[in-house]
């Protein structure tokens, strides 16, 4: 039992403290039993707060250190180490969050906001009286990391981490590297063709012996977790009858780069699959850079007049695809001004929802306006219109920048700028157990501190899997990712988290009510003294508690959590 | 010639902005020792004096205090604060040889307890440049509250040497018999971080900035709504009202030829919203107009971060801003072509912001031999190999991270500076095994 805890309460420069009266609530629980001292800070987490923290528990020589500021998640781990400098045992720590949970959520209600907050700090102190030392569980790691999917972002993960001298398996369901950047001709900003590109960074990659590239070859199954993960990989078979081969690969971490797919329009979406001029830009990028006579013909007929619709199947106000597809409008100017260059009498109208050439993009856009592209723009509750008339295609649009005039056009061919949506084949998020963010694409921790990180320890994320992201975009997240899960197993041993669960094998009767609760299968069966009963692996196990309810003669304890813990945390809280 | 002392590291970065920070943080991690210098006074660069940051809107001190911190402490890296390099030149793979001048700040940071006592003793009354001028500061002064170190330095341009500070130091931690040191380090890789400076809205006279006392940038509206913000409520600078209609100019400094600036910086927009956002929390009743060119909320979660600034009721006007002149109240007329209209119109507000943009900051061509480092047409770091290896310039072994390359969020700085040291490791790597 402690008894000598210091307390702080962060004003979080007035995030906290705008809606929470923090003297209250250090007037409130600095005469808790136990407490030494309480202080308020202006931002607990910084260096100055942090130094006075380590001095405190030294000169205070407190057994415990509580504080109570933004969510967990954020500043933890900050706590915990300064925690450790002080020569305590860093799980000793115990958090109150009274932002997320506090003053941010009742914003509205100061007084209910300041005593929910002296509510989490009590109950936070009563954990902390019980809060026993912990160790991490040290284990040996594989060094060797699996890179899932070979379009741009996974050769230049695999490529990175080659140059690093890790072991890299690369993994590429289709029968050839390069992704969707080997489909494209001329790329904006340098005008490189992709599969140049793409087959320059495979040459690069295939120089390296400690690369194994497996094309044609799909994960069907995960297990384990960091450091120790098992890949279970099919082949697809080559001819019909060839027999499906599996084999197992052994890996330490895991870099998920399988990318995007384009967005398919609906049938009758802008007349797509029902009027033949209606393409996708994808289509056109591969008609433009194809042809190779002196005007540009579809369908054997001679093009002149091209459209370009945008925004197809991103910014949808009614639809899932909330979000901006962000390579589209770069992209699109690009082929048209290819287009322009390359081919006799090419007219191009783009109609467009805004254009968004970000930064240097921007060159293009005011290039495309000195050759004389016409731009026009609607707005989400007015999309253009395609008709067919007479086998001609009609285009009507209702123009705001000009005053909303009705504008009708005759075209040669409709291009549907189309967006980036989430793989359709989810298998590799779910057998991983990544989540997802509102835009259906894989979710980083946090997009400041840990943007390649998942919640899954060993994962990380790179390319568009995690959103849309043009060329050198995906590249920049490819390596960063890479070096993440090359910093995570590099050394060769690996410590997790002690905060896991625990059985009480003497109570365990093995119902299986526990291995059934378990998201992340670490509850196994074993054979002790002749009885069966459940035993945790302490590198599966994340600690989420799922099995604890569940069990039937309250055999499960969770480390951190004991139930010691948490009825004091519910009588402060009362 | 100056006394030199000859120090050793494995990677120099330059520049202690997020991106900065970032890569020698990914470095040290690694194992790697890092000399992180920085020509300001604190580590940090422009995101520790934001408030919230977009789209998240999580306080921008409470990701970076830690951060630097964390560099602050690191075993494997030294920072060096007022410092600057003045000359590198490769030897050959692995082997470039920088020249470093640190500057004296008068004050011994080890012993300063940050107490302020010499502030209140300093005669001297200066324009802040970390509250971007809308208030004052001593010439001896702590930087900013979360400024890392958080010490006392002297601005001795403005100093009068008359030692008031020093009498009122209870550590006699102020010593101005410091003088510049100068160094030189030998560094097997260099990574530029080296950031973006603000457009300088002086340049456009038309808007009245530096005229009108209600005309401010984002930056300084950046201050009055930061945590550590200069008065304790949102004032307008000419007469201390709060304001209540307020204009946002997009694209101010940016896409514009006329002041040689064609690019988007791909920041402002969002940075409005966000802004208009926070103001709309703290004062209700205000009306918060954004006049714009296009909306550029292009990154993950930014589209539903504008279409939750209509939704809380942020009018966005399509329209360019011709002139905006000064009532006699202090208030402002903007004359502006409504595109959506096409007509020319008048608006009232008590108060504009200029979303000002991102310039280049030019300053890492000329440390180079010769002209071996490559600029691009506007003054960024140019990256040689745009889409196979975004961090490379055109010096193998030296890489660029964040905004020294072209505009960048929060967001793509901290990639782009995992991108630039993931490559430096990777060119270490290379030359371990020989
Ligand atoms: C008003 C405003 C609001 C913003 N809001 C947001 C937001 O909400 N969200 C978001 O994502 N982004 C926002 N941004 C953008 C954000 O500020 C930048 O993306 C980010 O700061 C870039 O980081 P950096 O490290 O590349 O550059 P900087 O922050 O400029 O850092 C560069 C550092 O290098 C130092 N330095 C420069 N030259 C030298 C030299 N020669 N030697 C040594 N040191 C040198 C500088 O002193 C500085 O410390 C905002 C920008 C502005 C202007
Ligand atoms: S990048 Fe342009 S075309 Fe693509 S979704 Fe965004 S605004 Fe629409
Ligand atoms: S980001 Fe927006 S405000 Fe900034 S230059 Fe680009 S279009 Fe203009």
């Amino acid at each position: 039992m402690k008894e000598r805890l210091g307390v702080y309460i962060c004003h979080c420069g007035g995030n906290i403290s705008d809606y929470v009266d923090v003297e209250k609530v250090r007037a409130a629980i600095e005469h808790e039993e136990g407490v030494v001292f309480a202080k308020t800070t202006m931002f607990a987490c910084s260096d100055t707060n942090q130094t006075d923290m380590v001095q405190d528990i030294h000169e205070h020589n407190l057994d415990g250190v509580i504080v109570a500021s933004c969510s967990p998640k954020l500043h933890l781990t900050t706590f915990r180490n300064v925690t450790e400098r002080g020569d305590l045992n860093k799980y000793t720590y115990v958090h109150a969050n009274i932002r997320e949970q506090a003053s941010w959520a009742h914003s509205d209600d100061k007084l209910g906001a300041t005593e929910k907050a002296i509510h989490l700090v009590k109950a936070a102190i009563a954990k902390s009286r019980y809060a026993d030392p912990l160790f991490p569980n040290q284990f040996e790691a594989e060094k060797t990391i699996a890179v899932i999917g070979g379009g741009i972002a996974g050769m230049k993960a695999a490529l990175s981490l080659a140059e690093k001298k890790s072991n890299v398996i690369l993994i590429e369901k289709g029968n050839r590297l390069g992704g969707h950047t080997a489909e494209w001709g001329s790329l904006f900003m340098t005008d490189e063709k992709g599969f140049e590109l793409t087959t320059r960074i495979e040459n690069d990659l295939r120089k390296y012996n400690n690369v194994t590239i497996l094309t044609g070859e799909e994960v069907i199954d995960t297990k384990g977790s960091i450091g120790n993960f098992e890949l279970k990989i099919r082949r697809q078979p080559q001819k019909e009858d060839d027999p499906m081969e599996i084999m197992e690969l052994h890996v330490g971490s895991i870099v998920v780069a399988t990318g995007y797919d384009h967005y398919l329009p609906k049938q009758g979406e802008y007349g797509f699959g029902t009027n033949e001029t209606v393409i996708t830009l994808p289509e056109f990028k591969q008609l433009v850079d194809k042809s190779t006579s002196k005007s540009l013909e579809f369908k054997g007929k001679k093009i002149n007049n091209i459209a370009y619709v945008y925004c197809v199947g991103s910014r949808q106000s009614e639809g899932e695809n909330t979000y901006c597809s962000r390579f589209c409008c770069t992209s699109v100017i690009h082929t048209a001004i290819e287009a322009k260059k390359k081919f006799k009498g090419i007219q191009n109208i783009h109609l467009t929802r805004g254009i968004r050439t970000y930064g240097k993009q921007e060159l293009l856009y005011a290039e495309s306006l000195q050759m004389g592209d016409v731009y026009l723009e609607f707005d989400e509750h007015t999309l253009p219109e395609i008709h067919t008339e007479d086998k001609k295609t009609v285009v009507t649009v209702k123009d705001i920048l000009s005053a909303g005039k009705e504008m009708e056009m005759e075209v040669d061919l409709v291009v549907l700028v189309t967006g980036m949506v989430p793989r359709a084949d989810q298998s590799i998020g779910s057998m991983l157990k990544l989540p997802k963010g509102r835009d259906r694409f894989f979710n980083e921790i946090h997009m400041k501190l840990r943007p390649v990180e998942t919640v899954i320890d060993g994962v990380t994320i790179a390319g568009t899997c995690q959103g849309p992201k043009n060329i050198s975009e995906s590249v920049n997240s490819a390596l960063s990712a890479a070096t993440k899960s090359f910093s995570y197993i590099s050394k060769g041993t690996l410590e997790t988290e002690p905060i896991i669960a625990k059985i009480d094998q003497d109570a365990c009767s093995w119902c299986d009510k526990c291995s059934n609760a378990c998201p992340f299968d670490a509850i196994e069966q074993i054979e002790m003294g002749g009885r069966t009963v459940a035993s945790v692996n302490p590198i599966v196990c994340k600690g989420c508690g799922m099995c604890t309810p569940v069990c039937p003669v309250d055999a499960i304890n969770l480390i951190g959590y004991t139930s010691e813990e948490i009825m004091s945390m519910i009588d402060a809280l009362a | 010639m100056e006394e030199r002392q000859i120090i050793e590291y494995d990677a120099l970065v330059i520049g202690a902005g997020i991106a900065g920070g970032e890569a020698a943080i990914n470095l040290a991690n690694t194992g790697y020792k890092v000399l992180l210098v920085e020509k300001d006074h604190s580590l940090g660069g422009k995101m520790i004096l934001l408030s919230k940051v977009f789209p998240t809107l999580d306080c921008a001190a409470c990701i970076t205090t830690p951060k630097v911190s964390e560099i602050a402490r690191h075993n494997n890296i030294t920072v060096f604060t007022e410092s600057e390099v003045t000359h590198i030149a490769k030897k050959g793979d692995n082997d470039f040889v920088a020249q470093i001048m640190k500057k004296p700040r008068y004050v011994r940071v080890e012993d300063c307890t940050a107490c302020q006592l010499c502030e209140k003793a300093c005669p001297v009354s200066v324009r802040d440049e970390y509250q971007f001028g809308l208030i004052g500061r001593k010439a001896a002064f702590i930087p900013f509250s979360i400024a890392n170190p958080k010490a006392a330095v002297i601005d001795i341009e403005n100093c009068t040497l008359c030692g008031a500070c020093e009498k009122a130091c209870p550590t006699h931690c102020i010593d101005f018999t410091m003088e510049t040191e100068y160094y030189e380090l030998h560094a097997k890789t260099v990574i530029l971080a080296t950031g973006f400076n603000l457009f300088d809205p002086l340049e456009i006279p038309r808007f009245g900035y530096g005229q009108y006392k209600n005309v401010i940038t984002s930056m300084q509206m950046e201050r009055e709504i930061a945590p550590t913000r200069p008065y304790n409520t949102i004032l307008r600078p000419g007469d201390g009202k709060v304001p209540d209609r307020i204009a946002y100019v997009l694209c101010t400094g940016s896409r514009d030829n006329t002041i040689g600036n064609p690019i988007c910086s791909q920041i402002c927009c969002m940075y409005s919203m966000k802004q208009a956002q926070l103001l709309m929390g703290a004062l209700p009743m205000a009306d918060i107009t954004i006049y714009y060119i296009n909306i550029r909320s292009f990154g993950k979660g930014f589209e539903e971060f504008y279409q939750q600034a209509k939704g809380m009721g942020v009018n966005f006007v399509k329209g360019k801003i011709g002139k905006i002149t000064e009532k006699e109240n202090g208030n402002l007329i903007l004359r502006y072509e409504d595109i959506a209209e096409g007509v020319v119109k008048e608006a009232e507000h008590d108060m504009v912001v200029l979303s000002v943009g991102v310039k280049s900051n030019p300053s890492a061509g000329k440390i180079f031999d010769g002209n071996s480092l490559k600029l691009d047409p506007l003054q960024f770091v140019a990256q040689q190999d745009f889409l196979g290896s975004p961090a490379k310039t055109s010096i193998d072994g030296v890489f660029v991270a964040g905004t020294a390359s072209g505009p960048m969020d929060i967001p793509d700085s901290i990639l782009s500076a995992g991108s630039a040291s993931s490559e430096a490791i990777s060119y270490l790597t290379r030359y371990q095994s020989l």
